[in-house]
């Protein structure tokens, strides 16, 4: 068991004939993901190593039976991207570009909540599910099967937290990278839950960063949950950040601080961790 | 992107939100000449771009063209939270009936737009919101939706705009709704929106932040002379450098100079290094897949900073690539020199190709190397942060 992917994902690349696109589909082949082809508009009847390109994501879905999507694309036409993928019945969504406008990430957001489809990104590395599926740019050297799930806003912070649970013997059920934009497809809540739910994920690494508000939401989340959350959160020494003016703070209430933010989870029933060492101590403390 | 009061204001004048008449001046002369067309009293008032500019002596009112003069001496020489103040809006001292405040932002957590308004405008507004929150009217809207007239007249109304006048507020709350939506912001505020003593609603401040992500999509803003700009303060000069090389970096107070890569990490490896005792000398990041050349004038920046006592760096590859990181290393070390020490970790994305070519880079000139230690996946990072803080203690006791 996993979340989102594994083995069985049938996935495709929307923008698999671009640079990007083409090397990181050859990477997430060589991990042994399952991917049934890709989209490039014009450039339908191509292959890209091996797998089929199509024009729209509706005729890849109908040849292929994708039901996953990663989008090697250039911001701006990701709204679109991500629509159409929607549309045509993709059900998660994997938005790796970064600096989407935030207008259209509201917009893409609106579609998937209307139909039942999970995004994730923009701005983020991507999904492991070690062993089955590797979904964006992550590097396989830190991933190994286990039980621990992640999620996280930062690339590099889950590879070191995943790198930390592998040599500590943990492994990782499946890491995901929520993404570093101001919006994005999917809060901690969201993933948390489906964590929750998962029965191989023994214990769940959250990981933060200053700034925004999807960590202070998860503390509605944290103590509906029977498995343990552990949060780590980027930022406790950073200086202060600018603040987006009145309307932001009425809206948000306090911005969260890193160190607002850690007491607020802790306060949840979440186990704070400040280093990545500390996560294998927690995880032992746990029983686990 | 924030904009300037009077950039703010030219977008509610494309959108009929009436704003005071005004005037942009770049010098006291300016502002004489202005008084001549605007008559006095006027209120000066600095344009920077941040808040608290009237708590920190930037508005000033003046009731003739000779005080004005003095006034405006005095105000270009301020400097309000590292903002100069380069220019100044003149307006006449409106007569003051009522401040409401009006506001278009993003509710993040739920997705959605939401126009805030309150009875209580001015400046202590965040204050009656978290103490008064009932004051405060707060309508959610999804992305695509409109905002009618119906329910900004009802807003109007909650507001306590006089009956008289409902009918323009309602239409300055659409406006401002569909201003937000069509230039991409993240925020409109008009605070406060005044009712003058003559029965005249008018939108006598503005604050708009728009979309970095987004100013591709309208190009109409050059034209109305708002440049792409960056919200930040005063920059020192190595802040500044590395703005033109366009890597993002902040000067801190610390010794230990910090290379790490993405921002995640950028930001969580300056806390790691605090808690084993030492003081990063920045922050920066990389950005995803920088090329060698981009990574080497980030250890220029570092190098040549003489707080900075040693230099630690990490590099967990994902979309960037470990041999264009070996690569940017290895140019710094030939081309520039490394003149502290060094202590770095590198895995992930294409490792090994990156100690290929540090261990060729080493064989063929050994001394380039001596102040680096170079460690893999097999070192934690704790052990290399704590490296570097003792690195930092090592060589700020060595007499130079």
């Amino acid at each position: 068991m996993a979340i989102l992917v594994d083995k069985h994902s049938r996935v495709m690349v929307q923008g698999i004939t671009g640079g990007a696109g083409k090397f990181h589909t050859e990477r997430m082949l060589a991990y042994g993901t399952n991917i049934v082809g890709g989209t490039s508009p014009g450039k339908g009847g191509h292959e890209v190593s091996g797998k089929p390109v199509f024009d729209t994501v509706t005729e890849c879905v109908e040849s292929t039976g994708a039901d996953v999507s990663v989008i090697f694309l250039p911001a701006r036409f990701v709204k679109e991207a991500a629509i159409e993928a929607i549309r045509a019945g993709i059900k998660f969504l994997v938005i790796v570009p970064e600096h989407i406008p935030i207008h259209d990430m509201l917009h893409v957001r609106r579609e998937a909540v209307n139909h039942g489809a999970t995004v994730i990104g923009g701005n983020t590395p991507g999904i492991i599910t070690p062993g089955e599926a590797n979904l964006g740019i992550m590097p396989d050297i830190a991933f190994a099967p286990g039980r621990v799930g992640t999620v996280s806003r930062s690339g590099s912070i889950t590879y070191y937290v995943a790198d930390t649970l592998t040599r500590s013997g943990y492994g990782e059920t499946t890491c995901v990278g929520l993404g570093g934009d101001p919006v994005l497809g999917s809060t901690f809540n969201e993933i948390l839950w489906k964590f929750e739910e998962d029965e191989k994920t023994k214990a769940v690494v959250m990981c933060g960063e200053i700034g925004g508000v999807y960590e202070e939401k998860a503390t509605e989340i944290i103590p509906k949950m029977k498995t343990p959350v552990l949060a780590i959160i980027g930022g406790i020494y950073a200086p202060p950040g600018k603040r987006m003016g009145h309307a932001g703070a009425i809206v948000e209430g306090r911005m969260g601080t890193a160190k607002e933010k850690l007491d607020a989870l802790t306060a949840s029933g979440a186990h704070p961790c400040k280093t990545f060492t500390d996560i294998p101590e927690t995880l032992k403390r746990l029983r686990m | 992107m924030r904009l300037y009061e009077f950039e703010g204001k030219e977008l509610f004048k494309k959108f009929k939100i009436p704003i005071p008449e005004s005037r942009l001046v770049r010098s006291a002369d300016e502002v004489v000449a202005a008084i001549d067309e605007i008559k006095a009293p006027v209120v000066l008032k600095s344009q920077v771009l941040t808040g608290g500019r009237g708590k920190a002596g930037g508005i000033k009112t003046a009731e003739s063209a000779e005080e004005a003069r003095t006034l405006a001496e005095d105000l270009f020489k301020l400097t309000i939270k590292g903002y100069p103040v380069e220019s100044l809006l003149v307006e006449p001292k409106l007569d003051i009936k009522n401040e409401y405040y009006v506001g278009v932002t993003i509710d993040r957590a739920n997705y959605t737009l939401v126009v805030i308004a309150s009875g209580e405008g001015g400046v202590d507004i965040e204050e009656t919101a978290e103490k008064h929150p009932a004051k405060i009217i707060k309508q959610p809207l999804a992305v695509e939706e409109e905002l009618y007239t119906f329910d900004a007249l009802a807003i109007a109304k909650q507001i306590g705009i006089p009956a008289t006048l409902i009918k323009q507020g309602a239409a300055i709350i659409v406006s401002l709704y569909n201003m937000f939506k069509k230039y991409d912001a993240k925020l409109v505020e008009i605070n406060p929106l005044v009712l003058t003593e003559s029965n005249l609603l008018l939108a006598a401040d503005s604050r708009v932040s728009l979309d970095d992500d987004a100013v591709f999509r309208h190009p109409e803003l050059k034209e109305m002379g708002i440049e792409m700009r960056h919200e930040e303060g005063e920059m020192t000069p190595r802040e500044r450098q590395a703005t033109e090389w366009g890597i993002p970096y902040l000067d801190l107070d610390g010794d230990i100079g910090m290379f790490p890569g993405g921002a995640g990490f950028g930001i969580m490896g300056n806390d790691f290094i605090h808690y084993y005792g030492g003081r990063p000398a920045n922050f920066m990041d990389s950005g995803g897949g920088p090329t060698p050349e981009r990574l080497a004038k980030m250890l220029v920046l570092l190098d040549e900073n003489p707080s900075v006592k040693a230099i630690f760096g990490a590099r967990f590859g994902g979309i960037s690539r470990c041999d264009d990181f070996a690569k940017g290393v290895v140019m710094f070390l030939k081309d520039h020199g490394l003149s502290k020490p060094m202590v770095m970790r590198m895995t992930g994305n294409m490792w090994q190709e990156g100690v290929r070519i540090f261990e060729e880079a080493k064989q063929a000139s050994p001394e380039l190397f001596k102040n680096v230690e170079f460690h893999g996946i097999e070192t934690p990072i704790e052990e290399i942060s704590k490296r570097a803080v003792e690195l930092a203690k090592i060589n700020a006791a060595t007499p130079q």
